[in-house]
């Protein structure tokens, strides 16, 4: 038997996994998906209740929840689009300069793994790979 | 220390904090990092962390037979919306995440629908589909193509981020445990209280299962009274609606002053002097329906009660109004032993609501949308282009 106990746990694990990808992950989208999981938690919350009581109050406000979740959206791309054109990435911890005076700040150690590119084996090896020319005139027609 | 020697709290707190920890780890071994993450350590943490977390569900809620269908698209729901949102959060490729979290959305809807609330399951595809388009554009539009890059690549405090969010989720669980009055040890000899079952019950199980008996001994009437012609055994007859009507009368009351039955016993006070106003003990319109269904199947039952019994004394042959007071009698009591559950079928109330109870705040939800389109646009503008 399914009881309310079941829907309000799910509704925290999502609620909790939303909230661990918005605090460890870097990428603005990401956080903003992160964010909205954390709206779809709390909208089950609201669901449940409603059923519980016989009551269509909770199918209401989750309404409203996804009505500011519209309005959130639309605001926080907007200011990512902004952000992204300062800073030319997307990468939240770029604006830690933002940060409390007195926490020092965050510097990645670690290197970023590096792309190894892979010798094209459809070519025969006695063959030469063609050059890409950028320096050719485009043509004005 | 002997595990047998704890209280079920401890060991509730225990499990809960176990599957938690797992979960920190499996998490925390999942996100994104420039050396590379361990897949495998963290999905069987995670593993680990669900099999801990469902043994307690299992022990603790016991046999989930019962409703088969509903148990198992509960689960199938709730744990794919899990795993697609460990997917999102563990993902580095934001693409794929905005791919998981479609998948978020569409189990999201599936609960809804158990949930009875089809217009909201509706809408939340309608709009997330194209939330998620937009998504699907910002990443296209704004990530670099192709390479490992910062923000994909790195966490930020991988293992205190994971360990805030369960940190999170175990406390709410556990408090959950704790608050739920169904779930608390029952000392030996005393009734086990009935879990917080959904909906709010009005009836309990007991009084639900003695109303639908009552309604399979109704449907039998065709067999107690077939046809025309004299009724063969008038004893057997009249013992069978004899025990359909105590039956029903057991649950609803057999006399509105006296309040002998057990749903009206519950839920109503008796008025201290003759004449006293009755009052409802739970103000729930809920329980205000129930009650005043319940009058109705009192009144039934007696009159249906009252015109099997002439007839059996007398003889007449009257017998199709007997049996269409019996079968208006059935229906009525199976709408009460049905009563209490939300509808699935409430879209127009659900305007209905929206447009005279929250009309205002329906008002300052579209001024809201207004102002954040007006806002989104004035902050995307750039400086200096033309207007």
């Amino acid at each position: 038997m399914i009881t309310l106990w079941h829907y309000l746990a799910v509704a925290a694990a999502l609620f909790g996994i939303g909230l661990v990808g918005f605090l460890t992950r870097r990428n603005m989208i990401t956080m903003f998906l992160c964010a909205e999981m954390m709206f779809q938690g709390v909208a089950i919350n609201f669901a449940a209740f409603g059923r519980y009581h016989g009551n269509l109050q909770g199918q209401a406000f989750v309404l409203f929840i996804i009505a500011v979740a519209a309005c959130e959206a639309g605001i926080a791309l907007a200011l990512f689009l902004t952000l992204y054109r300062r800073g030319r990435s997307l990468d939240a911890s770029d604006w830690q300069a933002l940060r409390e005076a007195g926490v020092p700040p965050v510097i990645d150690t670690e290197p970023l793994p590096t792309e190894v590119t892979v010798p094209d084996d459809l070519l025969a090896p006695a063959g030469v790979r063609p050059k890409t020319a950028p320096t050719e005139e485009p043509a004005n027609v | 220390m002997n595990p047998s020697s704890l209280t079920p709290t401890q060991l509730a707190a225990g499990q809960i904090a176990l599957a938690a920890v797992l979960a920190v780890a499996g998490f925390a071994l999942l996100v994104p990092r420039p050396r590379g993450r361990r897949v495998a350590a963290g999905v069987a943490s995670l593993l680990a962390a669900v099999a801990v977390f469902a043994a307690w569900v299992y022990k603790t809620f016991g046999d989930p037979m019962p409703d088969l269908i509903g148990t198992a698209l509960f689960y199938l729901f709730s744990g794919s919306a899990l795993l697609f949102g460990t997917v999102l959060v563990t993902q580095a490729n934001p693409g794929r995440g905005a791919i998981a979290f479609a998948f978020v959305i569409l189990s999201t809807c599936g609960l809804f629908l158990l949930l009875a609330a089809p217009f909201l399951m509706a809408a939340t595809v309608i709009i997330y589909a194209g939330a998620i388009i937009v998504t699907f554009l910002f990443v296209l539009m704004l990530s670099h193509a192709g390479g490992p890059s910062d923000e994909n690549n790195r966490s930020r405090e991988p293992l205190l981020g994971s360990l805030a969010g369960f940190a999170f989720t175990g406390l709410i669980l556990f408090t959950l445990y704790v608050s739920d009055a169904g779930l608390k040890p029952v000392a030996a000899g005393e009734a086990p209280k009935p879990a917080q079952r959904l909906p709010a019950q009005v009836l309990t199980p007991d009084e639900r299962a003695a109303l639908l008996s009552a309604v399979e001994k109704l449907d039998a009437v065709e067999t107690q009274l077939p046809g025309d012609g004299p009724v063969a055994d008038r004893g057997a007859v009249r013992d069978h609606f004899d025990a359909v009507r105590d039956q029903i009368g057991a649950v609803v009351g057999s006399d509105a002053r006296s309040r002998d039955g057990s749903l009206p016993a519950r839920l109503e006070k008796v008025p201290t002097q003759p004449g006293g106003k009755v009052a409802p003990l739970r103000g729930d319109q809920q329980a205000a329906r129930v009650l005043k269904r319940a009058a109705e199947v009192r009144r039934l039952n007696e009159t249906a009660h009252d015109a099997v019994s002439s007839h059996l004394l007398d003889g007449k042959p009257d017998r199709p109004t007997v049996k269409a007071q019996l079968h208006k009698l059935r229906d009525e009591v199976v709408l009460l032993a049905g009563s209490g559950d939300l509808p699935a079928r409430n879209v127009s109330n659900l305007g209905y609501l929206l447009y005279t109870d929250h009309l205002l705040a329906v008002e300052l939800a579209g001024t809201l949308l207004l102002v954040a389109t007006i806002g989104a646009i004035a902050i995307a503008q750039r400086k200096g282009a033309a207007a």
